[in-house]
């Protein structure tokens, strides 16, 4: 899949800030979470029809996730306006349970159109959520630790939950990786134009193998530009380093190294979000669609 | 009813005119607004196809064979492009067509990405997804003669390896061929039922080596001089 700027940056974007608001709410990135789904509309080819998309909440994971985007701003916006004036009681704990669930509907949401996707196995996997669910709370979580080394009396607790969720992010994340690798769930071209090995008589075509002779357009199309992006394993392989090392690894270094000072703890934050914006990227350019079968990739 | 099309590996010989027919229909048709082209004329011309044909080899040499394949729309029974679409443009009607409403595309690529046959093109220039109507603005135009209320893929196709009709009638051409032939639908593991059909080719004879061709000549020979020896 092509991987587009606008996409990355929106999901990690505000991946961190609602895995931020879910933290905040439970114990504010409103700007985090502004930016990544403005960044969402800059996708669109024909914005002006976007109000349309609240209407097949039903059906549609995206119209869900626009649908709770749309109910998370002015409930949470609420929600900051009672923190910062320190004011409430038991309307800002209803405002905080809502928020928190909404920043978690988003997540899952933005999480299930990538993994609904039947035609992109590196996609439709349950890994899929739970890596989109443990990366936004495990960015938002170094964030929270850098406000509360800045404001809080105690960071302590707050590098603790830190700690724990980059912990599992980090598992969730090779879990994944270590679930595209396996190749039994792969299509192969030979199963996309109906090549069954063996097959005598009517039904599917017999043969073993099949390969591309013509693609049959002279430049590239629609299709060729949308799902042809290629990226050599070895690019894969460092690109997966660095994202370990700057998602992972430094952030991790620095928990570890534990001072509660908001400077060094914004920069850890700050190097985490650039290693999830190259996973991100990797998301994208590692997924086959079943149509590049159709343009004479082997496989999936 | 369940509209479809059967598209017959044997006959066809790749000669694209379905494509350009369809491309020709639709250019001017109401239903998807014009199919734009992107530097018609220019060094890298590209544009909006609805239905693609791609050449395959299958097969090893001598036992190979090129396969003529070409691809648009099935009309999905379980179509995930229009469950996926946030906007309720892509929706599938009662006779099984699958259609975009031009009007309500916000073009967001979703129902592109979740078809797995690349059936699906963003048009550039209105910024809106486009896709094959089964030709829904000739089959049913009473203006036409009977033998013209057809797909203008399947009246171009020049050795009749296309046919349209409704699947869900079991004595249309297109059931019959398709029961008798062993048409096979694309990627049924995906689950979408796709409704359209490929013929496979009809299995080729063995090929006979030299020493084969000697041996049944000399056979044949002999057969056919041992009686006039015997007499
Ligand atoms: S072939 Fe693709 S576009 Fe057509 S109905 Fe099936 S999934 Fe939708
Ligand atoms: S591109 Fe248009 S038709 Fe396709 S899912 Fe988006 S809004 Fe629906």
């Amino acid at each position: 899949m092509k991987p587009a700027v606008s996409i990355i940056f929106s999901t990690v974007s505000s991946g961190a800030g609602l895995g931020l608001l879910a933290l905040v709410a439970l114990c504010d990135t409103f700007v985090l979470v502004a930016a990544g789904l403005a960044s969402s509309v800059l996708h669109l080819a024909n914005p002006k029809n976007a109000w349309r998309s609240f209407s097949r909440f039903k059906s549609s994971w995206l119209s869900r996730e626009a649908v709770f985007a749309a109910a998370l701003f002015p409930v949470s916006g609420l929600y900051i306006v009672l923190v910062i004036q320190s004011k409430g009681g038991a309307s800002r704990i209803l405002l905080a349970v809502l928020t928190c669930a909404l920043a978690w509907a988003v997540l899952i949401c933005t999480a299930m159109i990538y993994a609904s996707l039947k035609p992109i196995r590196q996609w439709h996997t349950r890994w899929t959520p739970v890596n989109y669910v443990l990366l936004g709370h495990w960015s938002g979580a170094l964030l929270l630790w850098a406000i509360a080394c800045a404001y809080a009396a105690r960071s302590g607790p707050f590098l603790f939950v830190a700690g724990v969720f980059g912990l599992a992010a980090l598992a969730a994340k090779l879990a994944y990786w270590h679930a595209i690798e396996d190749s039994t769930q792969a299509l192969t071209l030979e199963r996309a134009i109906g090549v069954r090995e063996g097959a005598r008589g009517p039904g599917p075509i017999s043969a073993a193998h099949a390969r591309l002779l013509d693609v049959g357009h002279s430049h590239g199309t629609f299709l060729t530009s949308e799902f042809g992006f290629r990226l050599a394993r070895r690019h894969a392989r460092g690109l997966r380093g660095v994202a370990l090392a700057l998602g992972f690894g430094l952030p991790l270094a620095w928990l570890v190294v534990g001072v509660p000072r908001w400077q060094p703890a914004l920069a850890a934050a700050v190097c985490c979000i650039m290693g999830l914006l190259v996973e991100r990227w990797l998301f994208f350019a590692e997924a086959k669609h079943t149509v590049r079968l159709y343009h004479g990739d082997p496989r999936t | 009813m369940k509209l479809g099309l059967v598209i017959d590996l044997d006959t066809c010989v790749g000669c694209h005119a379905c494509a350009t027919a369809c491309k020709e229909w639709n250019a001017s048709s109401k239903v998807n607004g014009a199919l734009s082209d992107y530097e018609p004329f220019g060094a890298e011309p590209s544009g909006v196809w609805f239905n693609r044909v791609r050449h395959y080899e299958v097969g090893d040499y001598p036992e190979n064979k090129t396969i003529n394949f070409p691809v648009c729309c099935m009309h999905c029974a379980d179509a995930d492009c229009v469950t996926v679409c946030p906007t309720g443009a892509s929706y599938k009607r009662d006779d099984g067509i699958v259609l975009v409403d031009q009007d309500k595309c916000m073009g967001c690529n979703l129902c592109a990405w979740a078809c797995p046959y690349g059936a699906r093109e963003l048009d550039q220039v209105p910024g809106t997804m486009k896709k094959c109507t089964l030709c829904v603005d000739r089959i049913y135009d009473e203006m036409l003669a009977p033998e013209d209320r057809q797909p203008a893929c399947v009246l171009a196709c020049p050795t009749h390896a296309r046919m349209f009709g409704d699947f869900d009638d079991p004595q249309s051409e297109v059931s019959r061929v398709t029961a008798e032939r062993g048409g096979f639908g694309l990627l049924p593991e995906l689950g979408y039922a796709p409704v359209s059909r490929y013929l496979p080719p009809r299995q080729p004879q063995p090929v006979i080596d030299a020493d084969d061709a000697r041996a049944l000549l000399e056979r044949g020979l002999a057969s056919l001089a041992s009686p006039v020896i015997r007499r």
